[in-house]
Order: structure tokens, then sequence, then C-alpha cells
């Protein structure tokens, strides 16, 4: 089996804010193509790595690589030119710009952008909902809906890689499962993708791969199907 | 095209308006200033609405510029008109100077660290006398009338340019408010995580409106040195009667909208002139108080200031015009 380039790569990771430090010597890599997860429970640090990309935690050590670029010594509004665009937790949306203001906002890092209207399409194709919602205010929707305004904020950027931070948090199930065939959709596109989800069922069955985090360590890796059959995962996650 | 015709409606009033007034009275000048602090309102609006970054020391900018184009005048007899840029340019680098420590903070903070950095520059400008004049100000020189000197024998011509100047940077609010620095300010101002993640330089487009607008109101400042001939540190430095004023023109008047500012002066100028003249020579000090009664019960009536019933007087207009 043929590996696919390394898209991301994290090796030595230390992260944290001021005294504290949330992750201790974190590797991770992202395949290009690939779609990884990572698990574990609230407060292992799992949001700190995606927020490390994105250059949002001050204090930051180890190897931060994208595509062959050093992330080190980049500014958080350089990142998406790169080609990484990130779902921060908590749905936020510009609450009171219209559903298709918030979209383009998305493209804003873009210089030369004659195809808005196909990307727009694109978001719409995915998410029929935002499209009959377009002139409305992205405050005014339902939660569903504002998480559907932010992951399609980012994909109005045609990402290389899609960083995820809970994207299911605080959604009803039905949302929720729409929300991750929409993932399995852009995945299918051609986007890579890096999923944070608290939910593990949900994860372990939309990802191909997943790392698990447990007090700002890898505790372990592997195939979405070996951790699905992992003793350890099945009795602290699964609940079985 | 409905709203074009509307706005050089209302520029035309406004240009007619100062013709009927007698050229040598108290009227004039009670316009005048109204213009020139719709104006600096405006300016304030630049940062104070759009990046809501409510700043309480905006004085800083506006003296510098009176003092610059004043010196330049007194020691090398330069136009105040390039004086006035001189002075932008100062007031700008002064305005880069306090918002780059300055605008991390947010709401309180960083109307507190303004405001000081106001009050410093007044203590500065008091204590500096060979440069300032110190606490006895400065007048500024007569020169023979002429557009070139910016010197006139009436009020009228600086009313015009008070109209002028704030019909110029009412375009420019409105230019940056729609355009992609507004879009920009907007999202930061909606929520700062996600103007983040979508790559925008939130400190960098912070800095710039509050560059634009320190060189704008450092611009003002020399009108206000043109038509107020004399002024010393305590008038053009002064937190109550500068900073805070034009922050609570645009605040009355509806912040971060362009017609709010000009409301606000519209009544605050005239209602504090009224009120001194009624009261000051019965009971001084009575008329600020009334005064000050007067704008707790227009905030109380209108939290969110004159626009808002501005706006319904134009949606009641026209929807008599509409049935």
């Amino acid at each position: 089996m043929s590996e696919s380039a390394l898209l991301l790569e994290i090796a030595g990771l230390n992260a944290g804010y001021g005294e504290i430090e949330v992750l201790h010597g974190i590797d991770l890599q992202v395949r290009d193509g690939e779609f990884v997860c990572i698990i574990g429970a609230n407060t292992a640090g799992k949001s700190t790595i995606l927020r490390a990309i994105s250059r949002l935690v001050p204090h930051v050590t180890g190897t931060l690589r994208f595509a062959g670029a050093d992330l080190a010594g980049r500014a958080s509004h350089e990142i998406p030119a790169l080609g990484i665009a990130h779902v921060p937790e908590g749905r936020h949306v510009f609450a009171d710009m219209t559903v298709e203001e918030n979209l383009l906002l998305g493209a804003f890092t873009l210089r030369h952008q004659p195809d808005l209207p196909a990307r727009m399409d694109g978001v719409f194709e995915l998410f029929p909902r935002l499209r009959e919602r377009r002139a409305q205010l992205a405050g005014t929707l339902s939660g569903g809906e504002q998480q559907m305004v932010a992951v399609g904020r980012a994909l109005m950027l045609q990402p290389r890689l899609l960083l995820l931070d809970e994207p299911s948090h605080g959604l009803a199930p039905k949302v929720v499962e729409e929300m991750h065939d929409a993932f399995t959709t852009i995945h299918r596109r051609g986007t890579s993708i890096l999923l944070v989800e608290q939910n593990v069922g949900l994860a372990l069955d939309v990802a191909t791969r997943g790392y698990v985090l447990e007090s700002g360590r890898i505790a372990l890796q592997g195939s979405s199907a070996e951790l699905n059959q992992n003793p350890a995962v099945r009795a602290a996650y699964l609940g079985i | 095209m409905k709203r074009w015709i509307a706005i050089a409606a209302v520029i035309a009033v406004a240009a007619v308006l100062p013709l009927l007034l007698n050229p040598t009275g108290y009227w004039i000048r009670i316009l005048t200033f109204t213009l020139l602090f719709a104006a600096m309102a405006q300016v304030w609006n630049i940062i104070g609405g759009l990046a809501n970054q409510t700043s309480l020391g905006h004085a800083a900018f506006f003296g510098i510029g009176a003092y610059t184009s004043t010196i330049l005048l007194l020691k090398f007899g330069l136009s105040p008109w390039i004086g006035m840029f001189a002075g932008g340019l100062l007031g700008g680098i002064a305005a880069l100077i306090i918002a780059v420590p300055t605008m991390r903070l947010q709401g309180h903070y960083f109307a507190l660290a303004t405001l000081a950095f106001g009050e410093v520059m007044r203590v500065i400008a008091n204590v500096w006398t060979p440069l300032t004049g110190g606490p006895g100000g400065l007048s500024v020189p007569f020169m023979p009338p002429s557009v070139a000197a910016y010197s006139f024998k009436q009020l009228l011509p600086h009313a015009y340019i008070a109209l002028i100047a704030l019909i110029v940077v009412t375009f420019i609010f409105e230019a940056i408010r729609r355009g992609a620095m507004g879009y920009r300010l907007r999202a930061i101002k909606e929520n700062a995580a996600a103007a983040e993640v979508i790559g925008i330089d939130t400190t960098k487009v912070k800095l710039q409106t509050a560059v634009i607008s320190g060189v704008l109101m450092a611009m003002l400042g020399t009108l206000y040195a043109q038509v107020a001939v004399f002024f010393d540190p305590d008038t053009v430095f002064s937190a109550a009667s500068i900073s805070i004023r034009v922050a609570l023109i645009a605040i009355l008047g509806g912040v971060g909208t362009a017609i709010g500012p000009i409301l606000g002066a519209l009544f605050i100028i005239p209602v504090e002139e009224l009120m001194n003249d009624l009261f000051s020579a019965s009971a001084a000090g009575l008329s600020q108080l009334i005064f000050g009664v007067i704008l707790i019960a227009v905030i109380l009536w209108r939290p969110r200031g004159f626009i808002t019933v501005f706006d319904a007087m134009v949606a009641r207009l026209s929807g008599r015009a509409g049935s």
C-alpha cells in the first residue's frame, strides 16, 4: 500500500497558556487525503492541538510543519492562506451578518476570487438549508444551522486541511448525524480533515485513523477499526 | 439614486444656512462650532463606532494639530493649510504610539488608557513653555485676510470650511464602513475568535483605524485653532470639553452610524450654548447641572441614540409616500 505525502507533521509539541503546560510531547501526522480524529476526555488538550496549529496558543515549542512549510513564527492570520481552515469550538458565526456575508468572509484572504459563486454553490450543495437562508442573519439561525455556516465559511477557502473542533457539541442527535454525513462528503471531495470530537463512537465512525489523548499525551493511536476494538477505548469512551 | 438626491438636498440646505445668519453674529459662531464638533465626533466614530474601541483621549490628537499648525505659523510663517498636514502627520504618529500598547485592551481598560494619554499631553503642553507658551497659551497671529493664509475677517468662511470638513470626514467614514476594512472591523466586533481563524489580522486593522482617526482629528485641531484664534493646553487637550464631549456626541447621536454624530452635535452644541446663555448670569454652574440632567434624560429616553428617532421618522415618511 503506497502512502500519500505527509500534509501535517507535528513532533515533540509542547503547548500551554502562561505557566500551565497543556500538551506534552505530542507526535501526530496527517497524510494528504486522510480523515484523522483526536479523541479523549474533556480537558485532555484536544482543542489545544488545533489551536496550536492555527497559532492561537501563546506558548508553543516543537515541530509544526504543513505541506513542507514551517508554521513556527507565523501569525495566526497567515495560517488560512496556507490552506488550513479552522472551525473553532462553539458556534463562532458573525451573528449580525447574513449567511452569505459569513460565507464570503471565509474566502476573505484570497486575493483573486473569480469563482466565489461556484464555491458558495459547493457549500449550498452540501448544506441545502443554507441556500434557503442565505439572506438571513446568522444570529437568528438554529444551533445546527449556525454550525453549518461555520463549516461552510471554512470550506469557502477550499482548504487542503480542515480543522474541526467539537462540531457536534450541543447539537441534536439528528443534526449531528447530518453533520457527520457532510464531513464524509467533504472528505470524499478531497479535503483532508483533522477532527476533534468528544463523541468517540461517531468520530471513529467517520474518521479512518485516530489518536487517543490523555492528560496532554498521546495514549494510543491506530486505525479507527483497531481503536474500536481496543478494550481500553471501549471501556473508557464507548461504555461497553 | 433616491438616497443620493436626499444627501444632495441636505448638503444644499446646509450650504445655504450660513448665508441666512448674521455674518458677525452669535449664531454663526455656534453653527461653526456645531459643524466642527460634528466632524470631530465623526472622526471619533471611526475608532469608537467601527472598531468598537471607546477612546477617551482624542483631545491628544486634536491638541497636537492645533499646536503644530500654530507653532509652524508663529515660528516659520508657514500657512496653516500646510501646518494642518504636518499636524495630521504628527497626530498619526501619536495615534500609532498610543495604539500599539493599548489596542489589545478592551472596554473600560482601553478608555482609561486613552484618557490618561490625553491628560499626559495636556501636562506636557503646560510645562514645555519654550515651544507651547505653557499655561499662557498661544495666539494665532493675525495675517492679511486671504484664502492662502487661512485668514478671514468674518466667521462665514470658517463655517464653510467646517461644513466641507464634516462632509469629507463623513464620506471617509462611510467609505471605510462599506469597504473591505469595514467588513474586517465588523467581523472583529462580532466575533474576534472567528475573525482570527478566517485570516483577519486583527491588530493591524485596529492600528489602521486608530491612525486614520488620529490623523483626521489632528487636522481638525488646526481648523479649531484658526477659528478660536487663541487657545491654551487646558482647552485643546481638555478631557471634558474635547475627549469626552466628542465621544458623547457620537454616542448620543448613534454610535457607528454616519448620521449619528451629526444629529448628536446638532443637539448638544446649541443646547449647551443655550443653557449657558440662559443661566450663567443668574446662577453660575447651574447651566452645567441642567445640561447634565438633559443629557441623562435623553440617554434614558433613547439609549441607542437619536438615530433611532431619525430612522423612525424616515420610515414613517417613506411609508406615507408609498401609500
